[in-house]
């Protein structure tokens, strides 16, 4: 041990270094606490939130019962029973819709599966409750969560990101569908 | 008869009034450490409950009062339920001999009792050691009685961590008994009286300003062995988190949990109390004299005094929670060697080199 260690071992000065480190810290305090309940942090842009099922404009449900939701979900969080729409064989729709909100992971795919942007996903993240069973969710209430959500259906321009402007008008040169 | 029955109330209060003096200090310090840790760590400690989170001891407090009382199965009652009790009330006791203020004397129908100090027998440090080393039977008993095998490790550690840091503490009192030629609180802080370098750290002649007799290292021993006999961070090993859930008091839930650790605060505050009466000149003045007498109050010098003696409290308790918000845990090797390969050789020559310097130089 050189003289100089020595000296530094019995002044703790490694000691001191570190003490000066947490005092500087309190001297110049600026905390990295939200104060959670008062204060709510930003969520960022592509935030996952709570699963909707959503309408069109006139307020008929967007879903078709085409079951994809069903198969693309890694968890199993959702049921659909599909049926035809009475006097329209063509047509189908989902005539019970369940979620088992206990389980979803909220990792998108159900949203990205779906052929006519049924689903959403919402905002929403203070969902605890008391009883689990208040998380398995039906049609009607995943329909008000999505009419809560996004009570505005019509497109609006106005707030689309550039990037997406630029190709719907970078595709008028190619020939048009006729009709 | 009167007189007896007089003296028992006067006695009675003044305890009453230490008993409540200490019991606001854990609860103050309690939110203070969460407080300054959570500063010091860049967070901000307890903010919900009043303003700034003032409340939380008093809400800390009811919440401990009604949880439920668990004893584990195979626990030894009798002594589950001693060790709490055993801990606090020698918490509590240490603190009658502690001069909380100046050594005046007051003269009630006839008996004369000192205001700011409980008992003032002239064994008090003595007392202060011996009433700290039952505490580590508490801690001892919680740890063993408990039927569970973090508590009886967190016992055994403490019981070996506390007898050979306890020894520590003694040896670096000696120096200072030595320099006071007695070991009373009372007539130890009084022989420091006169400005900062009378204080037993600096260590003055009382004719002469140089630190022929200091006690610096004594000091500096004593400190850390306190931490260490008050099972502070970095030397909490009865209680590592990490290791032994909680340690001794791993089973105590309610109020029996709380008193551990109100006791744990009280102890802090007593070490600190005799660390700045032993070391830092208790309700001293680092200047001669007080300022309230220099201008003309006399009879109000005792509050100067014991601000200052608060104050020199508060700095060690302070000191104590920044070394927690430093320092992590030692291990346990490293805590053993330290007590007893480095504390202890310094004590020891601290007596010597005072001894000598005493003699060539006596007071």
């Amino acid at each position: 041990m050189t003289f100089k260690a020595w000296i530094k071992t019995i002044t703790f000065y490694e000691i001191l270094i570190g003490m000066k480190a947490t005092m500087s810290h309190m001297l110049h305090y600026r905390p990295v606490t939200e104060q959670y309940p008062h204060e709510k942090r930003t969520l960022p842009d592509n935030y996952r939130g709570m699963l909707a099922l959503l309408r069109y404009d006139d307020g008929t449900e967007k879903c078709v019962g085409c079951d994809l939701c069903e198969a693309a979900c890694p968890s199993r969080v959702i049921r659909v029973v599909s049926a035809e729409v009475p006097g329209e064989p063509t047509k189908r729709f989902s005539k019970e819709y369940y979620m088992d909100m206990t389980r979803c992971l909220f990792c998108g795919l159900c949203v990205d599966a779906c052929p006519v942007d049924a689903l959403g996903m919402t905002r929403e993240f203070e969902w605890s409750v008391y009883d689990k069973r208040q998380l398995h969710l039906n049609k009607e209430q995943l329909l008000a969560i999505g009419d809560r959500s996004f009570p505005v259906r019509e497109k609006q321009l106005e707030l689309q990101h550039p990037n997406v402007a630029f190709f719907n008008v970078a595709f008028k040169h190619l020939p048009q569908k006729p009709g | 008869m009167t007189e007896l029955s007089l003296r028992l109330a006067v006695t009675f209060a003044q305890i009453l009034a230490e008993m409540s003096i200490v019991m606001i200090t854990v609860a103050t310090l309690t939110y203070f450490e969460r407080k300054v840790l959570g500063w010091m760590q860049d967070r901000m400690g307890p903010m919900e409950v009043g303003p700034y989170g003032l409340l939380q001891p008093v809400a800390d407090g009811i919440k401990l009062f009604f949880k439920e009382d668990i004893v584990p199965a195979g626990a030894n009652k009798a002594m589950f339920a001693l060790a709490p009790m055993l801990t606090m009330v020698v918490a509590m006791i240490g603190f009658a001999v502690i001069p909380f203020g100046p050594n005046i004397t007051l003269d009630i129908y006839g008996i004369t009792i000192k205001p700011f100090v409980v008992a003032d027998i002239n064994i008090g440090v003595l007392y202060i050691l011996a009433i700290a080393s039952i505490g580590a039977y508490g801690i001892i008993l919680g740890g063993w009685a408990s039927n569970s095998k973090y508590s009886l490790l967190g016992g055994l550690r403490a019981a070996a961590q506390v007898i050979s840091y306890e020894l520590n503490v003694g040896l670096a009192l000696v120096g200072v008994l030595m320099l006071a030629g007695t070991l009373s609180l009372v007539q130890i802080t009084e022989a420091q009286s006169g400005g900062f370098w009378h204080w037993f750290i600096w260590g003055g002649r009382p004719d002469g300003f140089f630190p022929i007799h200091t006690q610096i290292f004594a000091f500096v021993v004593f400190i850390i062995s306190a931490v260490a006999e008050t099972n502070r961070i970095p030397f909490d090993l009865p209680e590592a988190e990490s290791e032994l859930v909680a340690g001794f008091f791993t089973e105590y839930s309610g109020m029996r949990f709380a008193f551990f650790v109100s006791a744990e605060y009280a102890n802090m505050t007593l070490v600190s109390c005799v660390a700045s009466a032993l070391f830092l000149g208790g309700w001293n003045a680092p200047y001669p004299g007080t300022i309230l007498e220099y201008i003309g109050l006399e009879q109000l010098a005792w509050v100067e005094h014991i601000v200052w003696f608060a104050a020199k409290v508060y700095f060690f308790l302070f000191l104590f929670i920044w070394i927690r918000a430093t320092l992590p845990r030692l291990r346990y090797d490293q805590l053993m060697r330290f007590g007893w390969k480095v504390m202890l050789p310094i004590a020891l020559a601290n007596i010597i080199i005072t001894s000598i310097t005493l003699y060539f130089f006596p007071r």
